[in-house]
C-alpha cells in the first residue's frame, strides 16, 4: 500500500511540473506581486487598473525570456521592496523565515528531550505491602 | 435624549464595574459571603448599563437621530433597516459597543449559572476578573472611542455605513457571532486567574469552563468561516481568504483556542501540562486583544477594518496588563503547577496531544509573525515591505499537513501507550482511503504535490473519524440507547468537528489548486467559454435604489440562468462598489464580476470570470465544525464537579464514551460519589 501511495503522489508531483506556458508562468509571477493601489491582494487576484498593468508587463517580459527572478528585480527596483508579497531571503527580511523555523525546532528538540526524561524515570518500585494492600482490595 | 440615555448606561455600567469589583474586594477580605453575594449582584447593573446604552444606540439608528456623532457616520435615511440595525457595528465605537455588551451577557450568565456557589472565592474571583475586563471596555467608551459624541451641528442626513457594509446580509450576522467568540473566551480566563490566586489549581476549574469555553470556540469558528463567506460573496475578487491582518487576528486565538482545548484533555485526565494549558488560555484571551490593537488603531492595513481611532495606546497597555499579571500569577504559583505526571510514551494519546500542540503553536507563531513582520522591519531599519499570502500559504502548508495526518492517528491512539498491532488495525481502512483516494485522483489527472497530499490525508482522517463515530453508534446500540446518541458528547462531537475540518481542508486545497480565472470583453450577445463554462453577457440595466444606483450586468452560465454582477455607486463614495454574483454548485462556483462596465457610447463589458471546484463545502464544513462543536457541548448526564482527580471519573453507562473506553487503561482511580 505505501509503495502504490508513494508511486501515485510522485506521478501527480511530476505531472504539474512539465513545460508550462508563458501565461501560466506569468500568473505564478504575479500571485507573489502586490498589486499597488490594493490592500493584501496579489497582482493576479485583482481588478484594479494596476494590477491589470503589473500582470501585461510580467508577461511581456516572460515572452521576452526574461527569468522570475530578473522580473523581481526590475519590479523591486521600480516599486520598491514592498511590491514583494514573498519577502527576499536575504536581510532583515530573512528573519520572518528563518524565526519559525527555529522556533519549531527548539519545541520538537525540547519534546524530544522530556520524553527521554520521562523514560529515563525508574519504575515504580512496589513494595510487598503495597502488594498486599492490592490483595485485601481486590478480595473484599 | 439618545446620546444622554446611551452616556448614561456606559456611565452606569462602568460605575457597577467598579462598586461590584470594590465589594466582592472586601468581602474576600473579610470572607464575608454576604458581601460577594452582592458583589456579584452588580452584574445586573452592568448588563442593564449595556443594555441600556446599545438600546438607545439602535433607537438613534432607526430615529436618525443624526445629533450623535456615530450615527450621522455609519446611518443614513436610505439605508435599508437591516444595515440600519447592523450599523451599530460598522464601525469601531459601536463595536466597542457591542462588544461589551455581549461581555456583560457573558457575566450575567456565568453569575447566574454559580449562583448557589457566590461565595465561593473561586467564583468571586473569576466575577473579579470579569469585571475588571468590563470595565477597560465601558472605560473606552467614556474616553477614547466613545460612541454617544454629540455634533453641535445635526446633519440633514447621514453618510450611511461603509458601501462595503451594505451589500450582504452577512453583516448583520458575522460580527455578532464572531464577538460572541471573541468575547467568550474571557470566562475561561477569568477562572484561569481565579485558579492562579486562590490556588486551586487542580482540574475542577477546567471541568467547570470546558462548556464555556466549547460555547466560545464554536461561535469564533463559525464566525471566522462566515467572514471568509461574506468576503467571497461582497468582496469580489473571488477569494475567501487573504491572510489579511484582521482575518489573521480572528485566527490567531483560533488557533491557540484549539490548541487548548485538546491539551486540556491531558490535564484532565493525566493532571500534566497545567502551566503550558493557563499560558494556552492567557494566550487567547490576550490575542483576542493583541488582534483588536492590530487591526483597530490603524497600525496594520486591512481590507476589513472600517475605522481607525485613537484606541490604539488603550488596547496595547491592557494586553500589555493582561500579558504582564498572567505571566506574575504562573510564576507566582509556579511551584503548585509542577505536573507529578509523566508521559510514558510518544506513540499515545498524550503524545499526540503534545505534537497537535507544538503545530498549532507554530501555526500560530507564523500568522502572528507574518501579521506583525512588516511593523518590526520597519521598526529594525526602516524597510517597509509586505508579507503576503504566498508566505503564509508557503509556511502554513506543512503544518496544515501534520496537523490532518495527526488528526488521523490521534482518535486510534489509547492512553499511555500504544503497540504496533493495534495502531495497524486501527489505522488499517484509513490508510486504505487514502491510498485508493490519491490513485483516483491521480489517475482522473488531478496534479500538484500539495492538493493530493491534501485530499489523501483528508481521506485518512475522514476515514478515522467516521470508524470513531461507527464504533460509537455499534455501542450504542449494543447498550439499547438510541443510534443518535453516538454522535453526542465530547469524543463523538469532536468527530464530528473532525469531519468538518476534512470537508474544509479539501475544499480549501481544491479551490487554490484547480481554480481557473479570466477576464472577457464581451458584446451584447457574445460567449466566452473557461473551464468548460460558457458565459454569455447580454446587456446592462441601470436601477436607482433610496441608497445607492446599480449597474448590473446580465449574464447568462451554460445557457441556463441569468446572474448580474454590478456595480454600485453610493452617494458618498467616490469609488464604484463592484458586487459580484455567484452561481454556487455542488461541484464547482462560477463567480461574475462585472469588472468595466461599457464605455459611454459603447455596448462591449469587461466581465470576470472565476471558476473554483468546491468552494460552496467551506460553508458546508463551517456548518459541520459548528454542530460537532454543539454536540461536544451538549449537557449530557450530570457530571460532579469534583476538585481533585487526576483523572475523572468514568461514568459508567454513558454510551457515548464506550469507543474511548474501549482504549483505555484506568489510570487512577478517582473517588466516586
Amino acid at each position: 500500500m505505501g509503495l502504490v501511495l508513494a508511486v501515485a503522489l510522485f506521478v501527480g508531483a511530476r505531472g504539474e511540473s512539465g513545460q508550462r506556458t508563458a501565461s501560466q508562468r506569468a500568473h505564478a509571477i504575479a500571485t507573489e506581486i502586490r498589486c499597488p493601489t490594493c490592500q493584501g491582494l496579489s497582482a493576479a487576484d485583482s481588478d484594479a487598473p494596476a494590477a491589470q498593468a503589473i500582470r501585461d508587463d510580467i508577461l511581456r517580459r516572460v515572452q521576452a525570456g526574461q527569468t522570475g527572478d530578473e522580473i523581481r528585480a526590475y519590479l523591486v527596483s521600480r516599486y520598491k521592496e514592498e511590491i514583494l508579497l514573498k519577502p527576499a531571503g536575504d536581510g532583515v527580511a530573512s528573519l520572518v523565515w528563518i524565526l519559525p523555523v527555529g522556533a519549531v525546532t527548539v519545541a520538537v528538540a525540547a519534546m524530544v528531550v522530556a520524553f527521554r526524561r520521562w523514560g529515563a524515570r525508574p519504575d515504580v518500585a512496589v513494595s510487598d505491602a503495597d502488594r498486599a494492600m492490592v490483595d485485601e482490595a481486590l478480595n473484599r | 435624549m439618545n446620546a444622554a440615555l446611551g452616556t448614561a448606561g456606559v456611565v452606569l455600567g462602568l460605575t457597577a464595574t467598579v462598586l461590584g469589583t470594590a465589594t466582592l474586594a472586601i468581602g474576600l477580605r473579610r470572607g464575608d459571603p454576604r458581601l460577594l453575594r452582592a458583589g456579584q449582584r452588580y452584574v445586573w447593573i452592568i448588563l442593564g448599563g449595556a443594555l441600556l446604552a446599545a438600546l438607545a444606540m439602535e433607537a438613534a439608528f432607526i430615529g436618525h437621530d443624526f445629533s450623535i456623532k456615530y450615527v450621522a457616520d455609519n446611518g443614513s435615511r436610505g439605508t435599508p433597516l437591516l444595515y440600519t440595525i447592523s450599523g451599530m457595528w460598522s464601525a469601531l465605537e459601536g463595536s466597542i459597543l457591542l462588544w461589551t455588551l455581549i461581555l456583560a451577557g457573558y457575566l450575567a450568565v456565568m453569575v447566574r449559572h454559580f449562583r448557589s456557589r457566590a461565595g465561593d472565592p473561586l467564583v468571586a474571583w473569576a466575577t473579579i476578573a470579569g469585571f475588571a475586563v468590563a470595565a477597560f471596555f465601558f472605560y473606552l467608551m467614556v474616553g477614547p472611542a466613545n460612541p454617544f459624541r454629540v455634533l453641535s451641528v445635526i446633519p440633514a442626513d447621514g453618510r450611511g455605513p461603509n458601501p462595503l457594509l451594505q451589500n450582504h446580509p452577512l453583516v448583520a450576522f458575522h460580527p455578532p457571532i464572531l464577538y460572541l467568540g471573541f468575547v467568550g473566551f474571557t470566562i475561561p480566563f477569568a477562572f484561569a486567574i481565579a485558579a492562579l490566586v486562590t490556588g486551586r489549581l487542580g482540574e475542577g476549574w477546567l471541568v467547570e469552563t470546558r462548556r464555556w469555553t466549547l460555547f466560545a470556540w464554536g461561535f469564533l469558528t463559525v464566525g471566522i468561516i462566515l467572514g471568509a463567506w461574506w468576503s467571497y460573496e461582497v468582496l469580489g475578487w473571488g477569494g475567501y481568504w487573504a491572510w489579511d491582518p484582521v482575518e489573521n487576528a480572528s485566527f490567531l486565538p483560533w488557533l491557540t483556542g484549539t490548541a487548548y482545548i485538546h491539551s486540556v484533555m491531558v490535564q484532565e485526565r493525566r493532571g500534566m501540562l497545567r502551566v503550558w494549558n493557563l499560558s494556552l488560555l492567557v494566550a487567547t484571551f490576550s490575542l483576542t486583544i493583541l488582534g483588536t490593537f492590530l487591526t483597530r488603531s490603524g497600525v496594520l492595513d486591512s481590507v476589513h477594518a472600517f475605522s481607525e481611532s485613537s484606541i490604539g495606546p488603550a488596547l496595547l497597555a491592557f494586553f500589555a496588563l493582561v500579558v504582564g499579571v498572567s505571566i506574575a500569577l504562573i510564576g507566582w504559583r509556579g511551584d503548585r503547577l509542577r505536573s507529578p505526571g509523566a508521559i510514558d510514551s510518544p506513540i499515545s494519546r498524550e503524545g499526540a496531544f503534545l505534537a497537535n500542540n507544538v503545530a498549532f503553536g507554530a501555526f500560530a507563531f507564523v500568522v502572528l509573525l507574518g501579521t506583525v513582520f512588516p511593523l518590526i522591519a520597519e521598526a529594525i531599519n526602516g524597510d517597509r515591505l509586505s508579507v503576503g499570502a504566498p508566505y503564509f500559504d508557503r509556511m502554513t502548508a506543512p503544518v496544515g499537513f501534520t496537523l490532518l495526518f495527526l488528526m488521523a492517528i490521534a482518535p486510534a491512539l489509547p492512553w499511555r501507550k500504544a503497540s504496533g498491532e493495534l495502531l495497524h488495525r486501527r489505522l488499517l481502512w484509513p490508510a486504505w482511503a487514502a491510498t485508493v483516494v490519491v490513485v483516483v485522483c491521480v489517475a482522473s489527472g488531478r496534479r500538484g504535490l500539495a492538493p493530493l497530499l491534501a485530499f489523501g490525508l483528508g481521506a485518512f482522517a475522514g476515514t478515522a473519524a467516521l470508524r470513531q463515530l461507527l464504533l460509537s453508534a455499534r455501542a450504542a446500540r449494543r447498550q439499547g440507547s438510541p443510534v443518535w446518541r453516538a454522535l453526542m458528547g465530547r469524543a463523538n462531537g469532536g468527530m464530528v468537528v473532525h469531519l468538518g475540518v476534512v470537508v474544509i481542508a479539501v475544499a480549501f486545497a481544491a479551490s487554490t489548486a484547480y481554480g481557473h480565472r479570466g477576464q472577457f470583453r464581451l458584446e451584447p450577445g457574445q460567449t466566452a467559454t473557461l473551464a468548460g463554462h460558457s458565459v454569455t453577457y447580454l446587456g446592462t440595466t441601470t436601477t436607482k435604489h433610496e441608497n445607492k444606483t446599480t449597474l448590473s450586468a446580465q449574464v447568462r452560465i451554460d445557457g441556463g440562468q441569468v446572474y448580474s454582477p454590478a456595480i454600485h455607486q453610493f452617494p458618498f463614495a467616490s469609488q464604484g462598489i463592484g458586487s459580484p454574483s455567484v452561481r454556487t454548485g455542488v461541484v464547482d462556483d462560477v463567480y461574475l464580476t462585472l469588472v468595466a462596465a461599457p464605455e459611454a457610447g459603447q455596448t462591449a463589458a469587461v466581465v470576470g470570470v472565476n471558476v473554483q471546484p468546491l468552494v460552496a463545502w467551506l460553508w458546508v464544513g463551517g456548518g459541520l465544525m459548528g454542530l460537532g462543536t454543539a454536540l461536544a457541548a451538549w449537557p449530557g448526564r450530570r457530571r460532579r464537579p469534583t476538585e481533585p482527580s487526576a483523572a475523572p471519573a468514568i461514568p459508567s453507562g454513558r454510551p457515548e464514551e464506550v469507543p474511548a473506553l474501549v482504549d483505555q487503561q484506568p489510570v487512577a482511580v478517582s473517588p466516586r460519589a
